[in-house]
């Protein structure tokens, strides 16, 4: 489990993603949470699984399934 | 003898030596892979020498005719043909009617205004003649000789490319950047079975008529590969969208078979185990270009294996570079074996979103739709809940790019590819270099599908002599430049990218073969060889020519192209042959040193020069010799390419010997 805190990015790339930019420079891939947390930036506090071996179509970084979060303002 | 003397006594052996190289090289250098002609061509025999028809004859390839016949045929439909009998005039704008009907009369040609909404002001008018071809020559001139007519020639029709009747094929600029319609004249991938390693595809209507294998699903384990994301069969649609059915949208190479292999899940991801099975199963099943618009951040190794697998089968592997618009390449595009893609926008500037690094290989259109959706990769996919309705989507990414190439490659195979070198080096050959020969954020240029099927007939040319020597073949767009693709087997991420330099080694070589050219002077006639070596004009020159200054190379940024790292004869071609071209046997080989000889004829300051540049040549020909580095444009290695740089290099040495020699007291 990882906690990262960031800002929820919507990307049209490929069908449409939804991406956390952490506040370090990384960029997640968003899965899991609700509909709620898919709010074109939103500060977030997120706890979650990444997984760095997957592959993905959006080849946007690292997908981070997210177990709790929370807004951050 | 004097220097002179000596001189005139060697020049007409060179000289004859030189020009007959020239002309072999030459003759062959027309045939350059862009032209439509085959290699050989029967028809012309009559005409031609002895010793070009023995030429023609050694390099035939009886298992090519049927392809170079398909080839020699199809380019001509799109090329211009000169009509007979007809003659078009442009006459100086304000020409009278009854100027035009005095003219007509004299000239006894009926002549036409060429667009009758122009109105005559236009002036351009086309007319029909008796054909008798004695008089054709006076009469144009005659034509063309009256103060009224600007411009006389004959008309010349111009006959279309194939254009697809699907009503949003006007949208696509996407495939008409990368030249489709001249491709579709010679090739539409009939007979290429194309593995989509990816969501699924589902049979949306604009596939109606596209040709299917049997795939697999690798998510589920089980047979049924229907797309429950929308990006598979987006992906899908670019390679082999069903084209000229009027409805929607066209695809790259749509006679090609699609091959669905499931291996990402409803949200669009996938393990590396789950690929590489997939990868193995598509190669066992028959896919010759595999497509996987998917990446990742960590290398796996069982990954790279597959990869490896697949093209041991005689499949492409063709990879996204990624979407993290950072400088590192994701894999498996990273992988050596791959061909990794990036993407451009409508302008061929490259999108914000792709990832660079120096195992990209080309780029192709992805979209840009920051200036909206008609900047993106417009092809029917499927979207709602449930992912089955079906609607024409725009989207953007290297995933976009990445079924351009693989479509390209379909065609490569279609019309006679042998092994994916041979797709490789065409698909690279073909590449529109841009900004410079390579680069970190567009690898070897965009893609171009006209051009890469031309460069094809050059690289097939090649493996016929070499009996499929892949090395070869990677060599085959720098003279030593196996590494210059990433296709050797091992070659790491971040290996180097750029031509490999021969470094000092033509320097030691050269330095050997100037002592041994002083020591085969007579004592009166030898200048010391330190007093020859560190020349102010002597030096550089064999430095240049023989090693380039390959140890300022780690100054040159990544990315930026400086020619004097390389020896002189690496400029050469690619100034005057450019990059991606089989290496001219010309530039390599005396002629140039012979060149710079003979100004020192003339001129005798330069002879210090001219000796360094002969030795140094000598010094890069025999080192190239010896490292059997040589992919000589029509000279096989095994066969010629190294007795005629042995050869050339014996005459720069002849050539330098004459132009160190003191004249004795």
């Amino acid at each position: 489990m990882k906690k990262v805190s960031g800002t929820v990015r919507f990307r049209d790339l490929e069908t449409g993603v939804w991406v956390l930019e952490t506040d370090d420079g990384r960029t997640f891939q968003l899965g899991g949470g609700d509909r709620k947390l898919m709010r074109d930036g939103a500060r977030v506090k997120v706890e979650g699984d990444v997984d760095e071996t997957g592959m993905t179509s959006a080849m946007v970084g690292p997908r981070i399934t997210v177990h709790r979060y929370s807004f951050a303002d | 003898m004097s220097q002179r003397g000596s001189l005139r006594g060697l020049f007409p052996l060179l000289v004859i030596a030189a020009v007959a190289g020239a002309g072999f090289t030459l003759a062959k250098y027309r045939e350059d892979t862009r032209t439509s002609e085959p290699p050989v061509a029967s028809s012309e025999d009559a005409t031609r020498s002895p010793m070009r028809k023995i030429w023609d004859w050694l390099w035939r390839d009886p298992e090519d005719k049927q392809a170079q016949n398909h080839l020699a045929e199809v380019p001509k439909t799109t090329e211009a043909s000169e009509s007979t009998n007809e003659i078009v005039v442009d006459f100086v704008d304000g020409t009278t009617k009854e100027e035009f009907d005095e003219l007509e009369k004299q000239w006894g040609v009926d002549l036409e205004l060429a667009d009758q909404a122009e109105g005559r002001d236009s002036a351009i008018t086309v007319g029909k003649y008796d054909g008798n071809p004695s008089a054709e020559d006076a009469l144009f001139q005659k034509i063309q000789e009256n103060p009224k007519v600007e411009v006389a020639e004959r008309l010349v029709n111009y006959q279309a490319s194939f254009v697809p009747n699907d009503p949003s094929y006007k949208l696509q600029w996407n495939l008409k950047l990368i030249g489709m319609e001249k491709a579709w004249d010679i090739s539409r991938g009939k007979g290429v079975t194309v593995a989509i390693l990816d969501t699924g595809i589902s049979r949306v209507p604009d596939l109606g008529g596209t040709k299917f294998a049997k795939g697999h699903n690798f998510v589920d384990e089980d047979s049924d590969t229907e797309d429950d994301n929308g990006h598979g069969t987006h992906v899908a649609g670019t390679v082999a969208q069903t084209t000229d059915n009027a409805i929607g949208v066209a695809g790259v190479a749509f006679e090609a078979t699609l091959m669905p292999v499931k291996v990402l899940d409803h949200f669009g991801t996938g393990t590396s185990a789950r690929i590489a099975d997939a990868i193995r199963w598509s190669a066992d099943h028959g896919a010759k270009v595999l497509n996987l618009s998917l990446g990742g951040g960590l290398r796996s190794k069982v990954l790279a294996n597959a990869i490896a697998y697949a093209r041991g089968k005689g499949a492409v592997v063709v990879c996204a570079a990624g979407n993290t618009g950072r400088g590192a390449i994701q894999y498996p595009a990273a992988y050596p074996g791959t061909i990794a893609v990036g993407a451009v926008g409508p302008s061929g500037l490259r999108a914000p979103y792709s990832s660079y690094g120096k195992s990209l290989t080309l780029v192709a259109p992805g979209g840009d739709k920051r200036n909206g959706d008609e900047g993106g990769i417009l092809q029917d996919g499927i979207v709602g809940p449930e992912f089955k309705n079906d609607a024409y989507l725009s989207m953007q990414g290297t995933s976009m790019a990445t079924p351009h190439v693989s479509g390209v490659a379909a065609l490569l195979f279609s019309e006679g590819a042998k092994s994916p070198s041979q797709v490789e080096a065409a698909l690279i050959a073909g590449a529109e270099p841009l900004n410079g020969s390579w680069s970190e954020e567009y690898g070897y240029g965009l893609l171009n599908a006209p051009r890469s099927l031309a460069a094809l007939k050059g690289v097939k040319a090649l493996a016929s002599m070499e009996t499929v020597d892949e090395s070869a073949l990677a060599a085959s767009l720098n003279p030593r430049g196996a590494a210059q693709l990433h296709v050797a087997e091992g070659a790491s991420e971040t290996s180097a990218q750029r031509s490999p330099l021969p470094g000092w080694k033509p320097f030691a070589i050269a330095t050997g073969l100037l002592a041994f050219v002083l020591l085969s002077l007579r004592r009166q006639e030898r200048p010391g060889l330190f007093n020859v070596l560190f020349h102010p004009a002597f030096l550089p020159a064999m430095v240049l020519s023989g090693t380039g200054l390959f140890f300022l190379a780690q100054f040159v940024p990544e990315g930026a192209h400086a020619a004097f790292v390389s020896p002189l004869p690496d400029w050469l071609a690619n100034i005057f042959f450019g990059r991606g071209k089989l290496a001219n046997p010309l530039v390599y080989s005396a002629a140039p040193a012979l060149a710079v000889a003979l100004l020192a004829r003339f001129w005798k300051p330069v002879a210090p020069l001219a000796g360094g540049v002969a030795i140094g040549f000598a010094g890069i020909l025999a080192y190239s010799a010896w490292a059997k580095a040589p992919a000589l444009a029509w000279l096989p290695f095994t066969a010629l390419a190294v007795p005629w740089l042995v050869v050339n290099s014996v005459l720069c040495l002849l050539l330098a010997r004459a132009l160190i020699r003191k004249e004795a007291r």
